[in-house]
């Protein structure tokens, strides 16, 4: 069951992509990042273009792969938003559709990533977005 | 600011302290510098600051100590990078040895508490004439396995796993707010007294990047950034011979003693300890004048002085 939807570029006409979260280091734990190759076709798209994302709140965000020198590709990810471009982010979606993207990431990555796990993690801490708080 | 990185207080009834600032290794650093005598360097890990140890202040300089806080470049009041390429082990070690070269300590006793162990124990294995003892609570400084806690992935390694990381101990600043308050024993006593603080001096996102980043370099196998490091540091430490003592908290569950306390006195057989104390991972929140108590009268014992 996964709430993210993998999707065209958009028209980002009236639009600006307003940065929500950074992540300088995908591959630390390397299926990671080969999770974004394969669903991003990054071997061949490289740095052509961002992946995009439809996300429960109907936002579409942005995730633009870092290139490092030295280092596999994608080296980071920025995620960005794409709200009307005069309009500031409602930061309650924006976090509830970070961790939606996060339990499809969890999801995909698989083995002995499990969103049991991730669920687990937001409840330890309290997140809203995971149903405590 | 001037070329020391200007005057940026902290307010706060327990922290009276003059802020000082020294160009370390490219970074501004903050310290604390109080009292006379042979210096005691306090150092914090994740996701603290000087403020830990103010409970040790007064009764290490009370009796005769000059105590030296440093906040590690990332926390506290010390300049945030925000690039995580901007932390590795040997850059906090080179950060370390800047301030205190500068500040040419000299019979130095470092006491190491997280992070603080290696970064601690790098200089003084590296600058051993600089040292008298070392005092080591709740680390480590050997490769792998730190303990099989370090393994799992829930509750350790999801925390700071790719995305996830930046999410929560950035957006949600978990580490500095949930996690600390779970790593004491007194829960209601931090509240009351610490969470805020610890969670304040790392307002924005972008200022907590060190709390996901550290957690990475624990090594977890021998591909791991930091491995070579930890290798050299189990090797130099096992033949030093300062004074030690080893101090931990009897609930630690992120370093329980029974793993790392019984390693230290492995390699250090010499140390004295372990001494437990009320104390979870954050064993300075419990048990700080306590602490503070055993280091004075462990450097008068080996100093010759009465207590």
């Amino acid at each position: 069951m996964t709430q993210i939807e993998v999707v065209e570029a958009p028209r980002l006409d009236g639009k600006r992509r307003a940065l929500v979260l950074t992540e300088d280091r995908v591959g630390h734990y390397p299926e990671f990042r080969e999770f974004f190759v394969r669903r991003f076709a990054l071997d061949s798209n490289g740095l052509a273009r961002p992946g995009y994302v439809r996300a429960p709140s109907g936002m579409v965000y942005a995730l633009v792969f870092i290139g490092r020198s030295g280092e596999p590709f994608p080296d980071g990810i920025e995620i960005y938003a794409t709200p009307d471009a005069l309009e500031p982010l409602n930061e309650a979606d924006v976090d509830s559709d970070l961790w939606t993207m996060l339990s499809w990431m969890i999801e995909s990555v698989g083995g002995e990533w499990r969103v049991e796990d991730l669920d687990a993690t937001g409840r330890l801490y309290q997140l809203t977005a995971a149903g405590t708080g | 600011m001037d070329a020391s990185g200007g005057a940026q207080r902290f307010a706060h009834e327990q922290w009276p302290y003059e802020p000082k600032f020294k160009r370390v290794n490219g970074w501004r650093m903050h310290y604390i510098d109080e009292g006379v005598g042979d210096p005691v360097v306090l150092l914090h890990g994740n996701p603290a600051w000087g403020f830990l140890y103010r409970k040790f202040v007064k009764p290490l300089t009370v009796a005769g100590r000059r105590v030296i806080v440093p906040d590690m470049i990332g926390f506290g009041l010390s300049e945030k990078p925000v690039r995580e390429q901007a932390h590795t082990l040997d850059g906090h070690i080179a950060n370390l040895t800047s301030l205190l070269r500068q500040l040419d300590l000299r019979n130095a006793t470092m006491v190491c508490h997280d992070w603080g162990g290696p970064t601690g124990l790098g200089f003084a294995l590296s600058n051993p004439n600089r040292i008298r003892a070392l005092v080591i609570m709740s680390t480590w400084a050997w490769p792998v396995p730190p303990a099989e806690f370090h393994n799992q992935i829930f509750p350790w390694r999801m925390m700071h796993a790719p995305v996830v990381g930046p999410y929560l101990l950035g957006r949600h600043n978990a580490l500095a707010g949930r996690g600390m308050y779970l790593s004491v024993v007194d829960r209601k006593k931090f509240r009351a007294e610490a969470q805020s603080v610890y969670e304040g001096i790392l307002p924005d996102p972008g200022s907590r990047l060190l709390t996901w980043t550290w957690p990475r370099w624990i090594p977890l196998d021998d591909s791991a950034r930091g491995f070579a490091r930890f290798e050299w540091l189990e090797r130099e430490l096992r033949k030093s011979k300062f004074p030690t003592l080893l101090v931990w908290g009897r609930e630690d569950e992120v370093f329980d003693h029974k793993t790392f306390a019984t390693r230290f006195k492995e390699l250090l057989p010499h140390a004295e300890g372990p001494e437990l104390v009320t104390g979870r991972h954050f064993l300075q929140e419990d048990s700080g004048a306590e602490i503070a108590k055993k280091i004075n009268r462990f450097l008068d014992r080996i100093d010759g002085r009465q207590s």
